[in-house]
């Protein structure tokens, strides 16, 4: 249920972008999820459906972009790619220590959207 | 024709809250208040656990709650029998709290006859996470009966908490709470992360909890 408060930010950033260039209809939006992030996207899309029926963005399609994260060697200090697939048995690639910490992975971001142009 | 166009945004969709607990962390400071967070799951033992630690450090410091729950007072009403300032915050339904509520709260409290206010969120694994209060210090309860897989199921909270604190030791021979399964799973995502069993009805492993957050609170005040 987390999706929604953090849907209806995205559709009021979304909303005021597509105003400000003249957006006649909004076709998708394309977000990046971090690796740390539980986000589920059926729930996005159908919050968002909710949300913005009636408006500009009624029916566009929500896209979401999983992005790995990256972790610091706790012992040698190399960086090294975090995945959802990886996490919980990940070495360091350079002196094989197990433990480390997250530098990044809990991204929420919205990288772009796709917009009719209103008719000149 | 309809011509679609393609138009970067790059934008964080919690730059809002961020900008928030920033101005929480600048107030805070100022009036020289360290804000701790505390996150769990429900049942988990926060209010039993705060209300130790006050009648623990309460000479010590001048304490402050802000509760948060998503309809009922009665955890403020406990923290109300202790004398201790006590701001209810409901959610009314809201799964977190952010930093503009907490910011509310800070507003209706005597700031500068504090020096620490703990924040006791709402009971949830995923949404306190993600939001940033502006706390000083972020720390998790997890209790024996929860489990120790709950780091492979919200690995975000074990990014974002100092500390885990394991409540309820004195239930531990009726489940299979592996230590080291717990530990092993969160260092590989938050290496310097802390780890104490604690049991607050007998006091079992509080001293080194005291010990932990005095150093926490000096460092700061």
């Amino acid at each position: 249920m987390h999706e929604l408060p953090l849907t209806k930010g995205i559709f009021k950033s979304v909303m005021r972008k597509a105003e400000s260039v003249d957006a006649a209809a909004i076709n998708r939006v394309v977000l990046e999820i971090g690796v740390l992030q539980d986000f589920i996207p059926e729930y996005v899309q159908k919050y968002w459906d909710y949300i913005s029926r009636g408006t500009i963005a009624e029916g566009s399609l929500i896209e979401i972009r999983d992005k790995d994260g990256e972790a610091e060697c706790g012992r040698c200090h190399t960086h090294y790619n975090i995945t959802r697939a990886n996490m919980f048995d990940v070495h360091c690639p350079s002196c094989g220590y197990e433990y480390g910490n997250m530098l990044s992975g809990n991204e929420l971001r919205i990288v772009g959207i796709e917009i009719v142009k209103k008719e000149t | 024709m309809t011509e679609l166009e393609y138009i970067d945004l790059k934008e964080c969709i919690l730059a809002e809250n961020e900008g928030d607990a920033q101005e929480v962390r600048d107030l805070l400071k100022e009036k020289k208040v360290f804000l701790w967070n505390i996150m769990s799951s429900p049942g988990s033992g926060k209010t039993t656990f705060i209300i130790d630690i006050i009648q623990r450090l309460g000479e010590q410091y001048r304490f402050g709650v802000i509760e948060a729950d998503i309809e009922s007072t009665v955890d403020a009403e406990k923290m109300q029998a202790l004398g201790v300032p006590t701001v209810q915050l409901r959610t009314g339904g809201g799964c977190h709290l952010d930093a503009a509520m907490v910011m509310e709260a800070l507003k209706k409290m005597p700031l500068d006859a504090l020096d620490i206010i703990i924040v006791e969120n709402v009971g949830n694994l995923v949404c306190p996470a993600e939001f940033d209060v502006g706390a000083t210090l972020a720390t998790m309860l997890l209790s024996i009966p929860e489990g120790d897989d709950k780091c492979i199921k919200y690995p975000l909270m074990f990014t974002v908490t100092k500390a885990v604190i394991v409540t309820k030791m004195d239930v531990a021979p009726y489940f299979d709470f592996n230590f080291e399964a717990l530990e092993h799973n969160t260092r590989r995502l938050n290496d310097d992360l802390r780890i104490f069993p604690v049991c607050v009805k007998n006091g079992e492993g509080m001293e080194a909890v005291v010990n932990w957050l005095t150093d926490q609170f000096s460092s700061y005040l």
